[in-house]
């Protein structure tokens, strides 16, 4: 009885920590740029996620390590300061994006801008962190980010026509906008396989004490919960492509973001999209906080644990009192989160060979993982989309910049 | 020496970044005019606050004013700029009006300038048609 109701919170969180500003404004795009034609890009990052986030649950209930600690063992620990730099500027960027995605819900629902937002939230977030535990923020954030869902009751209220959204499911070439075509679908990418979900999760698995029992729960919640997720970013890119495409309406600014659910929830829409962008990115920002203090916690060999009180791990509540101060800096001077957000999921794509490559020799190595290394699967799997979302990063990225 | 590459690179990149093309920028137009008039139905439904509506009504005739100006003046021979001027002048008067119509709650008026907004929004559609493609 126990361990359904972890598999039932479990994957209740999963769904509603899904969506961050990244997926939603990603998906935002390319439905409104491109219609269906993009959602191939959200099924092939939810599959990796969910290889990803299975392997790092395995990771810690078989060997005990996290990703960071179980990196830093193996690689040593000039390959790992490599790994932390690349991996604590792309996740830092990410948190400016949530934070400003928590300004600008609060914009729209207030009228008063998003800079005014920027200490005040920032110093909401870290107040939870101080003050809160690793359940509150894994499963209080995520419950209030279930409403969420209502892309999904939007996306079904609109009733898209399936045959023709499932041809999405199949990357095609589109017939123009070339460069803008590849470049969502690598922020799509960045956006789905964010690394810090992973080390969340594993030293999640630390903190709630995962044994080898916890396998089986593990791939559960990873599957069903991510594939939830999953639909949740396809809802927020059929509506797009069902409210915005006809109307050639490209999503340049959260102002025009804000009337996606209006079309499908007249009362509620509105409100129901500000509440999601409130809730997805405040859950987001407390995770991607407690990511960076892991990993330079982890890396380092700090004490670590949200559920310590500060005194006893004085130097990982430091780590992340900084983090959050200093996201809050740009935001004051008025940086354009959604710049932000599309810039920062294309640069983790770029960046994600760094993360998974060492990730994929941890997990086949017999030392950590013994019988329950990575099969074929997960490793084809893992590699293929890694290496796809690098090199078009790598052709899109520049494209993109000498385009416009 | 070892500098010198990447500043090299950095500049040459930073040089190769063009501004967007005139049927970048036309559609840039249609997206803020369909903006507009999609804020503007939504609160004469109440579907959206007032003040959001008039802050997005606002940004949007800022936004049209920039990229108008930039299109003027990088505007292919083919096309009829003085007609282009004249209507894209006109919708950014609509937007000013209904965002200033908010304000006095006043209905009517506000769907009388939303009809002219999407007149408008025709003949912006069409001389965009007439682009030459690129």
């Amino acid at each position: 009885m126990k361990k359904i109701l972890q598999i039932t919170l479990g994957i209740v969180t999963s769904v509603g920590g899904f969506l961050e500003i990244g997926s939603v404004t990603t998906a935002m795009q390319a439905g409104a740029s491109f219609g269906y034609q993009l959602l191939w890009a959200v099924l092939l990052g939810t599959l990796c996620l969910i290889f990803l986030v299975e392997m790092s649950g395995r990771l810690a209930a078989v060997s005990k390590h996290t990703i960071v600690e179980a990196t830093r063992e193996r690689f040593g620990f000039p390959f790992f300061f490599i790994v932390l730099i690349g991996m604590a500027l792309v996740s830092f960027l990410v948190l400016v994006a949530e934070l400003g995605g928590i300004g600008l819900a609060l914009q729209i629902l207030t009228g008063v801008g998003f800079p005014w937002w920027a200490i005040p939230v920032s110093f909401v977030v870290w107040v939870m962190m101080w003050k809160g535990t690793f359940s509150l923020i894994e499963n209080g954030a995520s419950m209030l980010g279930l409403v969420t869902i209502s892309f999904v009751v939007a996306a079904f209220k609109l009733h898209p026509d399936w045959g023709t959204a499932a041809h999405g499911l199949l990357p095609t070439f589109p017939d123009d906008k070339k460069a803008n075509y590849w470049f969502i679908a690598v922020s799509i990418l960045g956006a789905s396989i964010s690394p810090y979900l992973m080390y969340f999760y594993s030293s999640g698995a630390i903190e709630d004490e995962w044994d080898e029992t916890y396998i089986p729960i593990n791939r559960i919640i990873a599957g069903i919960g991510m594939s939830f997720g999953g639909f949740l970013s396809m809802a927020v890119l059929i509506v797009a492509a069902l409210v915005f495409h006809p109307k050639g309406i490209d999503v340049e600014k959260f102002e025009q973001a804000s009337l996606l659910m209006t079309t499908a929830l007249p009362k509620w829409g509105f409100t129901l999209f500000a509440l999601s962008m409130l809730f997805a990115c405040f859950g987001a920002a407390l995770e991607i906080s407690l990511s960076i203090a892991y990993f330079f916690a982890q890396g380092f060999g700090w004490n670590w644990s949200e559920d310590l009180t500060p005194s006893k791990d004085a130097r990982f509540c430091l780590t992340y009192t900084v983090i959050i101060m200093a996201a809050a800096i740009p935001l004051l001077f008025g940086v354009d989160p959604i710049k932000v957000t599309i810039i920062s999921m294309a640069l983790t794509a770029v960046a994600l060979p760094l993360a998974i490559a060492p990730f994929l020799f941890l997990m086949n190595d017999p030392i950590y993982l013994g019988e329950h290394r990575n099969g074929w699967l997960s490793n084809t799997v893992v590699t293929i989309v890694i290496l796809l979302s690098f090199v078009v990063a790598i052709i899109a990225i520049p494209l993109e910049i000498i385009g416009s | 020496m070892r500098l010198k590459r990447p500043l090299v690179l950095a500049v040459t990149l930073l040089g190769a970044c063009k501004p967007p093309t005139p049927e970048e920028q036309m559609d840039s137009i249609k997206s803020w005019l369909a903006t507009s008039e999609m804020v503007a139905e939504g609160w004469l439904r109440h579907t959206n606050p007032d003040k959001y509506s008039r802050q997005t009504l606002e940004l949007s005739h800022e936004t049209l004013v920039q990229i108008s100006t930039d299109l003027l003046s990088s505007l292919p021979p083919a096309v009829d700029s003085a007609a282009l001027d004249s209507v894209l002048a006109s919708s950014r008067g609509h937007i000013d009006q209904m965002a200033r119509l908010i304000a006095a709650k006043n209905s009517p008026d506000f769907r009388r300038q939303l009809d002219s907004l999407r007149a408008d929004e025709k003949t912006v559609e069409q001389l965009s048609n007439g682009m030459p493609k690129q």
